[in-house]
């Protein structure tokens, strides 16, 4: 790929991670526009989806595009919500896919789910890494948000974690309506207190639809304070790096090599396999026309994504596609045609890889900013303080981090423009 | 119903065999190329075997039996609800081709509820008395922007049926549409209409009638266009009440351009009412006020589409269709007579219409100039009251300064222009004509506040006044005298009109009434009050140009002339409009109010400090780059003056200023 980075393996085989979605949780917060919903757990919901994910996985194994995973997600939604069956789906996987060796496998958790038992089944299946949704240590901002924990049973499920020997993320937010700078120093307090070695920050969006842009839109609660949110952010950056955790990505914090090895995937352009409602796929194009040949990729029993991509582009270089939110479809047709195709040029990826890899600390090279047609934008960037070049890499500064979006769409749309011409 | 008394010999055409053949078929407005009136007309036509066909009213064409009339009202009074109830009754339109507000053939008219354009249409009815009569009927606008429309289509009359709502009573714009009938020498015919609402109180009104307005009201009819309850009273009122024209048959013609409208296939179609004389297809005739001469291609009637006819004789209404593309050729107001021999003094015309507000339109994609200018040309054909000449602006490029009658009449402009000739426009905020006198003795036409002389020039500033009569119940006067005080207005008198109206009369600047009076005026009156106006002259005022700085510079598209008493004021109240408007920026973007040099307020809109979305894995991604080029939509109807994006919402900031 444009940044070199190794998408096929030692043995040829194309180098890939793995994301599940698991769309249940035990009740929807108040922030959250992802797909997903309570489970009323009707019986067997849980096992039904498990079976699906397994066919689902086994369909892309199949197609060769899961011989060297290096890493699998099981995100949600709460992953954990549906108990036993998540076990299930873990092995499932483990034996269907070929995980590369040491390769991480996340489950996302939150704190009332998480239960020692329920870890160990599910470390002695293969997870070496939760990721747990802790968003607050202040009960007054976790009952804003709609969650349903509160900061005791927070600090008790990182201990259990931790005990059995995993890996543990964290996830923090801030710029929460009527979350105070005391409140947010509190919160990083016990986040250095807890010895996790991944922290994400996350400054609140409201995202339309849920029940907190209604509360806010309709003046039930106050709105949002940027320049507040944008305190709280640089205060993260100051307090997690003093206490060792490095800022690697605009809100991701790491000891050093404890980085998410799945979501540094995300912006290095490494392909993707999604499975579940709403989860994206992104894999090289040539693979579609390779797979002409293989049976499976056009079977109209199968509906696979072979033939529902489409005929690909001329030019492209990459196919990112997206099933639909819609669960019961999913349930019904495991391997079903995705909802939403992209075809990316190689212009295209360029511009992306670049607009993605300004997001990481290390941020990209010369020779990435050339092929994404990024140059003159990011030399308008460095005038106005928001990027850096040393060492033939381009970096965002400080500036740059919280004024995120100004780079990336810069990057994009000049890496776009002319794509188009 | 016979329409049909006489057949006339076509001269172009050949009937076929014995009998000409007769049919009833629907004449669609489309054949005719108009598309002006979705409707089909219900007439018994003569089909010759070649050639078109041809329609005669000729007992009816007898003057004795033409009545000629408006239909006048305050806005929304049912106007034009009574003339669909009117085609309805004549038969004049066919049951299926029934639409709400058959002659407001516009979408903007429909959707609206309004009149902008005036149209004639002629229906023929049988009276109680038997006789079948030409009845020429002209719904006109009712809003005060399109009195021009009202006054042209008098000219055409003996006499108005003034309609007046049963439960809204006598309002500023029946007083004024009353007076220029009067003035005018009009019979008018009161009508209480709606009486059909149960706040309906047509005693009171018929009251308010007689002393509000001094019309003997006791033959009042009562009307209600929804039902058509006395629809046919009104028109045995029109037959009984309002005299026959009169004219000479035998002198040269003369007839009265009162409308006029452009075809993009026939030219230029002009409405006519013919004075005394006649006039057939295949003459020679003259438009008098321009000399040009000119083949009479077809004359016809609108029924409502349009329906050639042989002739137009003395005391007829109908159209006239020359063959002329130039709109400037056949103008409102102007006589046309015969090439030779033809009358030598004209009819007397009336005043060309004058724009009383100005704005800029500027395309916010500059390569829509062209097209702006194109669409503009077109709108002029049909609505010689809008004018425009090209201004540039440093902060919006290239442009133009638009004239209008009103607000309204800006507001319908504009939507038209987006609407019909998909254009994104931004228009400034509105400004009047200022006579501005410099110390060199020069008298400055100033339009725009960028054409403002400087300030150490300027000897004095004069700007256009009007009389505003505002009819309100008196629990509602106290309300209307603190706007009007805080307007500039100098009260002149007032009076009771009935126990539950009040006229008051005010001298108020022009300029003042456009930013933002009506609704003001509305809202303070919980929407009693109603409000009529007319121009009565320049008078000298302090008046100022305050500039709006961004970041520094001067934003011209933001200036503005303001009273010097109001500067401060208005100056502080917009700077802090505008911080809320104006986004956060890279940067600090500090906002000033200035006059010359002096600043009299000051705001800022703080730098950006964070934007940044945190969350970027998979599914995020596409997303992501969904939001950042809706995001670069956004901002294309941003304009960009110097570094700084501003909201189109920006420029009409000026007008929402409350006090």
């Amino acid at each position: 790929m444009s940044d070199g980075h190794d998408t096929r393996g030692a043995g040829g085989a194309l180098r890939t991670s793995l994301y599940i979605h698991v769309p249940f949780c035990v009740l929807k917060c108040a922030y959250c526009s992802f797909h997903s919903g309570p489970v009323s757990l009707e019986p067997g919901v849980g096992e039904h989806f498990s079976w699906a994910v397994a066919e689902s996985v086994a369909h892309w194994a199949e197609l060769g595009v899961l011989d060297d995973v290096v890493s699998v997600y099981i995100g949600g939604g709460t992953p954990t919500t549906i108990g036993e069956p998540l076990v299930r789906l873990v092995e499932r996987i483990v034996n269907a896919a070929r995980l590369a060796p040491g390769a991480e496998v996340t489950v996302e958790t939150n704190p009332d789910t998480t239960d020692p038992a329920l870890t160990e089944r599910l470390v002695n299946v293969g997870v070496n890494r939760f990721s747990v949704g802790v968003q607050s240590f202040d009960d007054e901002v976790l009952r804003t948000l709609g969650r349903c924990h509160t900061a005791t049973s927070a600090v008790r499920a990182i201990g259990d974690l931790t005990a059995s020997g995993v890996r543990v993320a964290l996830d923090i937010m801030c710029g929460v309506p009527g979350q105070t700078g005391e409140s947010w120093n509190l919160t990083l307090e016990h986040v250095l207190d807890a010895g996790v070695g991944h922290v994400s920050v996350y400054p609140l969006t409201l995202e339309e639809g849920t029940l907190l842009a209604d509360s806010v839109r309709t003046g039930a609660m106050g709105g949002l304070d940027d320049d507040l949110a944008a305190e709280m952010m640089e205060r993260a950056s100051e307090v997690l790096s003093r206490g060792g955790l490095e800022r690697y990505e605009v809100a991701s914090y790491a000891r050093p090599g404890d980085e998410s090895v799945h979501n540094r995937g995300y912006w290095t352009g490494r392909p993707y396999v999604g499975v579940g409602p709403s989860a994206a796929s992104m894999l090289p194009a040539d693979l579609f026309d390779s797979a002409i040949s293989c049976e499976a990729w056009n079977d109209p029993g199968v509906a696979g994504v072979g033939n529902t991509v489409g005929r690909v582009p001329e030019g492209t270089t990459r196919v990112r596609f997206v099933r639909a939110a819609d669960t019961s479809g999913f349930l019904r047709r495991p391997v079903g045609p995705p909802d939403e195709v992209e075809y990316l040029s190689v212009a295209q990826a360029a511009a992306e890889d670049a607009m993605l890899g300004l997001r990481l600390a290390e941020g990209i090279p010369q020779s990435l900013a050339e092929s994404a047609g990024a140059l003159g934008a990011l030399a308008d960037l460095a005038r106005r303080g928001l990027v850096e070049q040393s060492d033939d890499r381009w970096r965002v500064t400080r500036a740059g981090w919280l004024l995120g979006n100004e780079v990336f769409e810069a990057v994009w749309l000049a890496g776009a423009r002319r794509g188009l011409a | 119903m016979q329409f049909l008394s006489t057949q006339l010999w076509c001269p172009s055409t050949q009937w076929g065999a014995d009998e000409p053949a007769k049919s009833s078929t629907p004449l669609s407005s489309a054949e005719e190329g108009t598309g002006d009136a979705s409707v089909s007309v219900r007439a018994d036509v003569l089909i010759p075997a070649h050639g078109a066909p041809c329609y005669t009213f000729a007992d009816m064409s007898q003057a004795s039996h033409i009545r000629n009339f408006s239909i006048i009202a305050h806005i929304d009074h049912g106007k034009s609800t009574l003339a669909d109830r009117v085609l309805e009754l004549t038969h004049t339109v066919a049951d299926r081709d029934m639409v709400e507000q058959v002659l407001d053939s516009m979408d903007i008219e429909r959707e609206r509820g309004i009149t902008i354009k005036a149209q004639a249409v002629r229906v023929l009815y049988t009276a109680a008395d038997g006789e079948t009569y030409q009845l020429n009927l002209i719904d006109t606008p009712g809003h005060v922007d399109f009195t021009y429309e009202v006054s042209r289509s008098l000219q055409a009359c003996e006499g108005v049926l003034l309609v007046v709502d049963a439960a809204q009573g006598v309002e500023a714009q029946t007083v004024a549409n009353a007076m220029m009938a009067m003035n005018a020498g009009l019979e008018i015919i009161p009508l209480i209409n709606k009486i059909d609402l149960p706040a309906a109180e047509p005693e009171r009104v018929r009251h308010e009638i007689e002393e509000g307005l001094a019309i003997p009201a006791d033959e009042a009819v009562l009307t209600s266009g929804k039902t058509g309850e006395g629809v046919r009273e009104a028109l045995e009122a029109v037959i009984a009440r309002i005299p026959a024209p009169e004219g000479d048959p035998e002198a040269p013609l003369k007839a009265l351009i009162f409308d006029s409208y452009f075809d993009t296939y026939r030219g230029v179609v002009a409405l006519v009412r013919i004075v005394d004389g006649s006039v057939s297809r295949g003459m020679k005739v003259r438009m008098m006020a321009t000399n040009t001469v000119t083949d009479v291609e077809e004359v016809g009637v609108r029924r409502p589409a349009n329906m050639p006819v042989e002739t137009l004789s003395f005391g007829e209404v109908g159209y006239l269709i020359t063959g002329l593309k130039d709109p400037a050729l056949v103008k409102v107001g102007d006589t046309v007579t015969l090439a030779k021999h033809g009358a030598i003094e004209p009819l007397p015309g009336y005043r060309e219409v004058k724009p009383m507000v100005f704005t800029g339109l500027f395309p916010i994609d500059g390569d829509q100039y062209p097209d702006l200018r194109d669409a503009l040309d077109k709108l002029q054909l049909n609505d010689p009251a809008l004018i425009y000449e090209p201004e540039s602006s440093h902060a919006l490029g290239f442009g133009f300064r638009v004239g209008f009658l009103g607000l309204l009449h800006m507001e319908v402009v504009k939507e038209r222009l987006e609407r019909e000739f998909d254009l994104d426009l931004l228009a400034t905020a509105p400004s009047v004509e200022y006579h501005v006198y410099t110390t060199a003795g020069d008298e400055v036409i100033v339009h725009s506040p960028q054409d403002m002389p400087e300030t150490g020039v300027i000897e004095r500033v004069e700007e256009p006044y009007l009389r505003a009569t505002v009819l309100v119940p008196p629990d509602y006067v106290g309300a209307v005298m603190e706007l009007a005080e805080s307007r500039r207005a100098t009260f002149k008198d007032m009076q009771y009109l009935s126990a539950t109206t009040v006229e008051m009369h005010y001298d108020i600047p022009l300029s003042e009434l456009i930013m933002d009076f009506f609704d003001q005026l509305k809202s303070r009156t919980r929407g009693y009050a109603s409000l009529d106006y007319e121009y009565i002259g320049y008078r000298v005022s302090k008046l100022v140009k305050l500039d709006i700085l961004l970041a520094g510079k001067v934003v011209d598209a933001l200036s503005f002339i303001v009273h010097r008493d109001k500067a401060y004021q208005r100056g502080r109240v917009l700077t802090e409009k505008l911080r809320e408007i104006i986004p956060r920026q890279m940067f600090e973007v500090p906002i000033q109010a200035a006059i010359g040099g002096k600043v009299l307020a000051r705001e800022t809109v703080r730098a950006k400090r964070k934007d940044v979305l945190a969350k970027c894995y998979g599914g995020d991604i596409t997303r992501k780059r969904k939001l950042l080029e809706k995001q670069k939509k956004g901002k294309k109807r941003m304009k960009n003056v110097g570094n700084v994006e501003v909201p189109q919402d920006a420029f009409m900031a000026i007008l929402k200023v409350d006090e």
